[in-house]
């Protein structure tokens, strides 16, 4: 059951990045050119909406987090930057 | 017929699609114990491939613990978020094989087709290197940990707009 509901989280991911345009290159590098800021509309009204939906429900003791990815400066700011060159180049 | 109707539209406005994405996350993590992500999901595939091709290669710590070959939860949401996005486009009519589309890209770089897919492999080979250095790409290191408020998620995104913006700097000369 579990493998069904992963399943239609993942189809659902797909169809909201199809339909908010993240896969097309013009939005992708009109972001780092601070033409078209979909991207970040994008990224930080997810982020707003999933992070107090999810600190209410580990508020109300419903949810137990599943592993935080691990912080290593150096290598999470090595790989961002390594990121950020491939994301500019193919736009996706 | 008003939400049926707005389902059909090409591009929706990034704050709504953005405020579901949000939601999506959160059930994820409610009804099935499992984070949004892509490049792990690539990295499993890429360890069965090789551990059937070339074992011995592939038989370091990282393909061992990290990143374990097989079918993983990731694999089943790479194969979900694949069919979700053919349902958005066909429910736009966008839907066609096409090879080289994009009107920016042609204005920048010219018209060939063998110009983007090769730039397209290069870009994607840096992109899926960079996100196993940082342990995650946008969907599951930005996104994923930045729900969960994993100080991580937000070092990644400084860092992929920093060399972001300087890369496109550099493509754009003038024209930025």
């Amino acid at each position: 059951m579990t493998i069904v509901i992963i399943l239609l989280v993942g189809v659902a991911f797909g169809f909201l990045l199809n339909k908010s345009g993240m896969t097309k290159y013009n939005v992708i590098v009109n972001a780092f050119r601070f033409t078209d800021m979909s991207v970040l509309k994008f990224m930080l009204t997810a982020l707003m909406v999933a992070m107090s939906g999810l600190y209410l429900l580990k508020m109300l003791g419903l949810v137990v987090f599943p592993g935080i990815p691990a912080t290593y400066l150096a290598g999470n700011l090595i790989g961002g930057l390594i990121f950020g060159m491939g994301m500019a180049l193919a736009g996706f | 017929m008003k939400i049926i109707s707005y389902f059909k539209k090409e591009q929706w406005s990034p704050y709504v699609a953005g405020a579901g994405l949000g939601l999506v996350g959160i059930l994820g993590v409610f009804l099935a114990d499992t984070l949004l992500g892509a490049s792990g999901a690539f990295e499993n595939i890429a360890g069965s491939i090789g551990q059937a091709i070339a074992p011995a290669a592939f038989d370091n710590m990282y393909f061992n613990f990290v990143m374990p070959p097989g079918l993983s939860n990731g694999v089943v949401l790479l194969i979900g978020t694949f069919f979700g996005g053919t349902l958005g486009a066909l429910s736009a009519g966008t839907f066609k094989f096409r090879t080289n589309d994009n009107e920016q890209w042609n204005k920048v770089m010219g018209k060939k087709t063998w110009k983007r897919w090769l730039l397209l492999f290069i870009g994607a080979v840096i992109v899926e290197y960079g996100a196993g250095i940082a342990g995650g790409c946008t969907s599951g290191l930005a996104i994923s940990g930045g729900m969960l408020l994993a100080p991580a998620a937000f070092v990644f995104i400084a860092g992929m707009f920093m060399s972001g913006i300087v890369v496109a700097r550099i493509i754009y000369g003038n024209k930025y």
